[in-house]
């Protein structure tokens, strides 16, 4: 079988800011994949990538892009990466052209005719200062000159936050033809989880600083379910397949962790599959109250 | 690193205009005054003065010199602001993306010193045309003086520029203004603890009419002109590895 190739590495990662602290964080990125980086504002998802980045160093753990240490020569590395941050970070006044002419003197691929191509197809002006520019054009101004360096890695953090549904499955389109490539890969960090389940072929997910779920998506989502039943039927299911439970509109919503286990131990009950946010509420309801308890969230 | 260049010289593109408009400004008014002082108005009250005030003729043209030094001045001085760039950097968020790019932290702050080695190029190479033009219409100060009053006055502004950069990367964005007023009240202090017993002295003797300290340091800005450009090239070299130093510590982001 072929090797599974890993831009992204982290292993045991730790920063601590005193209030904060990123927790022996370890998840792998293959290669040619979308991985989809959840969990909820301050969960620790801008830290983990800005460590990445090497711009803040980690107290502890290895990081490792396209197999090198990022500890030995990041600037290197970032030819081949390409970042979107959910705030653009160039100057008001700059045009296309402008940025055109920084980024063709900064990257060794940049490609002008794609920059081009994509402001074009983007009905970006090349000529209009981007300080006038919507926030969409901008998330879209910045997309363009991530791809426009033939970077084979994109990292982006929270690039559809605060976009339109239009303009956001506009993105996730240019996404998709992104990855295309085989050697071409994705970590999206984003707290909104249906634009992930569509276009995420693994996920990690983060709650305070610490990995709670990291692995394929189609996996993650075929173990866990949504098991609905009355208050006094809880304590028939077993404690381990239990992740959290929470109030329903009839009864209680309970989240398992183990799907077909479930079908088969309690068949009279309905049990659904879970979408990624579902697994998101659940696990950091969990963490925010004592973990592992069976308490029902009452208003 | 030289799209960072462009970068920053794009950032400072409304002081290149103010530049540009000024260097038209000093050109016709430095010319006028020049050519007033031979034939016109300023050349009569200078004979004036001589006969009236009892100004010897040395005085006459210290007192043009003077003028003319005040003109070179002018579009240096327009080109020296540089921490305009780390205020519209800090307003962009620039950091976002210059901490993104393939480029070393320290070749991040080398573009920023390369971009004062170019906007004071270009600001003393003006200088020169126009001293250049000037030392044709005029006796009162041969271009060799004016050479040495430039090469001076950019070393001034250069030292100024070299402390600003290592303040605005210390106090990091947003506190331009404090590099602003730190750094020419540090290199004013400088000067005085040098030099305090001359100036003392020289105090004294102006009460008494005598200019001697003004006159000296105009000597010593079109004579000795290699000392400041020394001290600023030794003032940029210790700047460039303090800022760097700060710079890798605060991993870039300024």
């Amino acid at each position: 079988m072929e090797d599974i190739k890993n831009v992204v590495e982290l292993k045991g990662v730790t920063k601590d800011y005193g209030d904060f602290k990123l927790d022996q964080v370890s998840f792998t990125v293959p290669e040619g994949s979308v991985c989809g980086f959840i969990g909820q504002n301050g969960a620790g998802k801008t830290t983990t990538i800005k460590l990445m980045l090497d711009v803040i160093k980690a107290d502890q753990g290895e990081i490792r892009l396209f197999g090198e240490n990022i500890e030995k020569d990041s600037a290197h590395l970032r030819e081949d990466i390409g970042v979107v941050f959910d705030e653009m970070g160039f100057h008001e006044f700059m045009t296309g052209r402008d940025i055109n002419i920084m980024m063709k003197n900064i990257y060794k691929n940049w490609d002008e005719e794609m920059f081009f191509d994509y402001l074009k197809r983007f009905s970006l002006p090349s000529r209009k200062q981007c300080g006038d520019f919507s926030r969409g054009m901008r998330m879209k101004l910045q997309i363009a000159v991530a791809l426009s360096h033939h970077a084979k890695l994109l990292i982006m953090d929270e690039p559809t936050s605060g976009l339109d549904p239009i303009v956001r499955n506009e993105m996730l389109q240019i996404f998709r033809e992104f990855v295309i490539e085989e050697d071409h890969t994705i970590l999206l960090s984003s707290h909104i989880t249906g634009d992930l389940e569509k276009l995420a072929d693994e996920v990690v997910f983060i709650n305070a600083g610490k990995i709670v779920l990291a692995g394929n998506k189609d996996d993650i989502l075929e173990k866990h379910g949504l098991l609905k039943c009355k208050k006094s039927e809880l304590e028939k299911i077993s404690e381990p397949l239990i992740v959290n439970v929470q109030p329903g509109t009839f009864g209680v919503e309970v989240l398992v962790n183990d799907r077909k286990a479930c079908e088969k131990l309690y068949s009279q009950m309905v049990i659904e599959p879970a979408t990624l946010e579902d697994i998101m509420l659940f696990y950091v309801n969990k963490d925010s109250k004592n973990a592992g308890s069976r308490t029902v969230e009452t208003d | 690193m030289k799209g960072l260049v462009l970068k920053d010289l794009m950032c400072l593109r409304k002081q290149l205009m103010i530049f540009g408009y000024v260097v038209v400004g000093v050109l016709v008014l430095s010319v006028m005054f020049v050519l007033s002082a031979r034939f016109g108005n300023i050349a009569m009250a200078n004979q004036a003065m001589v006969a009236t005030e009892g100004l010897s003729a040395s005085d006459i043209t210290n007192l043009s010199t003077n003028v003319l030094i005040l003109f070179m001045l002018l579009p240096l001085a327009t080109v020296g602001d540089f921490a305009n760039v780390f205020t519209e950097d800090g307003k962009a968020g620039f950091f976002n993306v210059s901490s993104v790019l393939p480029i070393s932290v320290k070749k991040r702050v080398l573009a920023k010193y390369v971009t004062i080695f170019a906007m004071f190029g270009i600001g003393a190479f003006i200088d020169i045309i126009i001293a250049f033009v000037l030392s044709m219409l005029t006796d009162i100060i041969s271009f060799a003086d004016f050479l040495g009053i430039i090469i001076s006055a950019t070393s001034v502004m250069a030292i100024y520029s070299a402390l600003v950069i290592v303040f605005c990367f210390l106090f990091g964005y947003g506190k331009e203004d404090y590099a602003r007023i730190i750094s020419p009240f540090l290199m004013l202090v400088t000067v005085i603890s040098l030099n305090l017993s001359n100036i003392r002295k020289s105090i004294t003797a102006m009460d008494s009419g005598d200019i001697e300290l003004i006159n000296r340091c105009m000597n010593f800005i079109k004579h000795k002109y290699y000392v400041l450009l020394l001290i600023a090239v030794f003032v940029m070299v210790v700047s460039y590895f303090v800022s760097v130093r700060i710079a890798e510590r605060k991993r870039g982001i300024v």
